[in-house]
């Protein structure tokens, strides 16, 4: 059957021959790069889960690429853990030949593990022209789960967890780990996180908060440490559950359910790995207008989102061309904004040319986001993704497993 | 087996080949030899997922709701299908929830079912609660309410149009010439109409039991996270950020095939020794 499919997707994808390696572009020229992209077209794979955001690839960015680089950009399905599976059965079937996908939105784990099953094209991202632009001083951009992105994935954008509350509803919202505790005590039944990724963040922000900050669990995996700081979160979550939503024996799927609890009243705190989501909810009435994000005094995770290459790329010209529109101000402008994503810039806005650096000023002031230089002061980077990937698996073992 | 036979055999074995192959590939899968993750032979996925009670309990529950809501889609589908096999208006009626899909269904059962749905803003505004925690859980709850009432509903017209088929070609005129020997209308459903409903049926009410057990957007939206539904234990560890643990799909995915193969065998076997063949 593998046969069949190989032969069944090498039939579709003939025509053009395929672009050589982005790693051999990169060393040209760009304007070769650019020739060699022109009338192709760029399959690219994401998350296609927000309206906001596919109305902001398809509507925004689509058109743009295609009017300034004759390139098409074909956004479809495929995230994180089932991208790894999607492009290793292309090439588990078609043998060395061109697969479906250009260019491929990823970060942390599906990145540490594209790497590892050697599954990502490069270096080529260091040499875009837009590189330049990157704030590289930021540990937030320069590390991905402490991972060198080595030029094997450009920046797109950054985000930060925060807890989203309404302010209206709860004037006393607490803003340190032990405070919410107490909140969560005295409010039964008006707390919970979701048991995927956001769920996880927020975790492993109270667990650095719990167990002597991010620095104790930087420097790669360390089983030990781990083993502390899961002893101190769950004993933590333990206090906490009888008074969490559903008295802590079920959690929410996602955080799409979390979030309409939260609008619906039967809980108090939703959350986001985006600080500005709750901005782009309150303008789509999803939320209250008295929304507001919260950030604890220990900090939160914040993480940087790349853009990569695959391996069995057809198409690696027009992706590079691509992934340098993403990096320009002005695709990073119209994404920051808050009717249309609320994605924050990778770029150093202090050092763009006039009038960069106000418009992206304007657009980072509104009444629910919040300020530039809090979210710094308590953004704490990503560590390995082990760290993740034990968390989640123990989570589920202990805590929702063992629920009473 | 003659050779007017062949064709129907071949397109068979097209439709059963990707069960097959896929049953091959998994099972290399789940011993470590191929797909992501893989690093040789290994038993260990095997004997972690066929150990850990977190497989059992999700089969378990699995089973249960699918059970239930087939057992009760059932009933109600041949009472529908007796009393509405001639009217044209209750057919076209019973037939309506088919023409939704099942994740939209699931989502209008959240919006029913939920804590602050609408059946909550009901006995709310009746002042029977007062918060939407006062409401008896029937989303994400151990029982599984909601995703059983869904399940119904969806199954419910599949059942009965299969039911009516029956009626129609099999029943009627032993149920006439029953009558017509002063049989009761009692003794005529019991004896004549059961016995054909049953046996009609039979393949349909296992393929939709399958069928339940396999869904997944249904308990994605409204299953508690414990116990975890067999499809959505297969989607978590399918995904799992840790690579190793992806072969465990596999060995869900097998356990899943098994059981369903069981009931296979375990019909055919049935009718077998109800209807001995020519």
């Amino acid at each position: 059957m593998l046969g069949l499919l190989a032969f069944a997707i090498a039939c579709r994808s003939s025509g053009p021959p395929a672009s050589p390696p982005a790693g051999t572009l990169a060393a040209g020229s760009w304007d070769r790069v650019l020739s060699q992209a022109r009338g192709t077209t760029v399959v690219w794979r994401m998350w296609r889960g927000d309206p906001a955001i596919n109305a902001y690839v398809d509507g925004w960015v689509a058109p743009r690429m295609r009017d300034q680089y004759g390139v098409s950009v074909e956004a479809v399905e495929g995230q994180g853990p089932e991208l790894v599976n999607i492009l290793a059965t292309e090439r588990e079937a078609m043998a060395g030949r061109p697969g479906t996908t250009s260019l491929v939105w990823i970060n942390g784990e599906t990145f540490a593990q594209l790497r590892s099953e050697n599954l990502l094209d490069g270096p080529w991202a260091d040499g875009l022209p837009n590189a330049s632009l990157i704030d590289s001083d930021s540990s937030i951009v320069s590390r991905d789960f402490e991972q060198d992105p080595a030029g094997y994935e450009a920046p797109w954008g950054m985000v930060q967890f925060a807890l989203i509350y309404d302010s209206a509803r709860t004037p006393d919202a607490p803003t340190s780990i032990s405070a919410l505790a107490a909140w969560i005590q005295r409010h039964p039944g008006r707390f919970t996180h979701d048991q995927q990724f956001t769920g996880m963040t927020f975790l492993k922000s109270v667990m650095y908060g719990l167990a002597g900050g991010v620095q104790a669990f930087q420097g790669g995996f360390d089983e030990q440490r781990y083993r502390q700081g899961r002893e101190r979160l769950f004993s933590w979550l333990t206090s906490i559950r009888p008074f969490l939503w559903r008295n802590g024996r079920t959690y929410p799927p996602d955080v799409a359910a979390m979030h309409r609890l939260f609008a619906n009243g039967e809980i108090d705190f939703t959350m986001s790995n985006n600080q500005n989501e709750v901005v782009t909810k309150i303008r789509q009435k999803v939320f209250p207008p008295d929304a507001r994000a919260l950030l604890l005094e220990e900090g939160t995770i914040a993480n940087a989102h790349y853009v990569g290459i695959p391996i069995n790329a057809p198409n690696a010209a027009g992706a590079m061309v691509l992934a340098n529109f993403l990096l320009s101000p002005e695709a990073q402008l119209e994404k920051q904004r808050g009717d249309v994503w609320g994605d924050s810039t990778v770029l150093d806005v202090a050092s763009l040319p006039t009038p960069w650096p106000s418009r992206f000023e304007a657009v980072a002031r509104d009444a629910a986001a919040l300020p530039r230089e809090l979210l710094a002061s308590r953004a704490r980077p990503e560590v390995h993704p082990l760290y993740h990937a034990r968390l989640l698996q123990d989570w589920r073992q202990t805590m929702r497993r063992g629920t009473p | 087996m003659s050779r007017r036979d062949l064709p129907g055999l071949l397109a068979a074995v097209v439709v059963a080949s990707p069960v097959l192959i896929g049953a091959v590939y998994s099972t290399l899968a789940a011993v470590g030899l191929v797909g992501v993750g893989a690093q040789g032979f290994t038993l260990e996925r095997v004997i972690d997922t066929l150990t850990s009670s977190e497989t059992w309990s999700g089969v378990a529950w699995t089973f249960a709701t699918a059970g239930a809501a087939t057992a009760v889609a059932v009933a109600a589908a041949f009472v529908l299908a007796v009393r509405v096999r001639d009217r044209r208006f209750g057919q076209v009626m019973a037939m309506l929830p088919m023409a939704v899909p099942h994740v939209a269904a699931a989502l209008a059962a959240l919006l029913m079912f939920g804590q602050s749905g609408l059946l909550s803003r009901l006995t709310y505004a009746l002042g029977l609660t007062t918060a939407p925690a006062d409401f008896q859980p029937l989303v994400y709850d151990r029982a599984g309410v909601s995703l059983v009432l869904t399940f119904v509903w969806k199954e419910l017209p599949y059942l009965t149009l299969t039911a009516m088929a029956v009626l129609l070609v099999d029943s009627r005129e032993l149920e006439e010439v029953a009558r017509t020997l002063g049989a009761t209308a009692r003794q005529t459903f019991w004896r004549v109409t059961w016995p054909q409903l049953w046996r009609g049926t039979a393949p349909a009410v296992i393929a939709a039991f399958a069928f339940l057990v396999g869904q997944y957007e249904m308990p994605a939206l409204l299953a508690p996270s414990n116990p975890t539904a067999l499809s959505i234990l297969i989607y978590e560890r399918a995904v799992d950020p840790n690579l190793l643990r992806r072969g465990e799909a596999h060995v869900l995915g097998l356990l899943a095939l098994s059981i369903s193969g069981l009931l296979v065998v375990a019909h055919q076997w049935w009718r077998a020794r109800a209807e001995p063949g020519p």
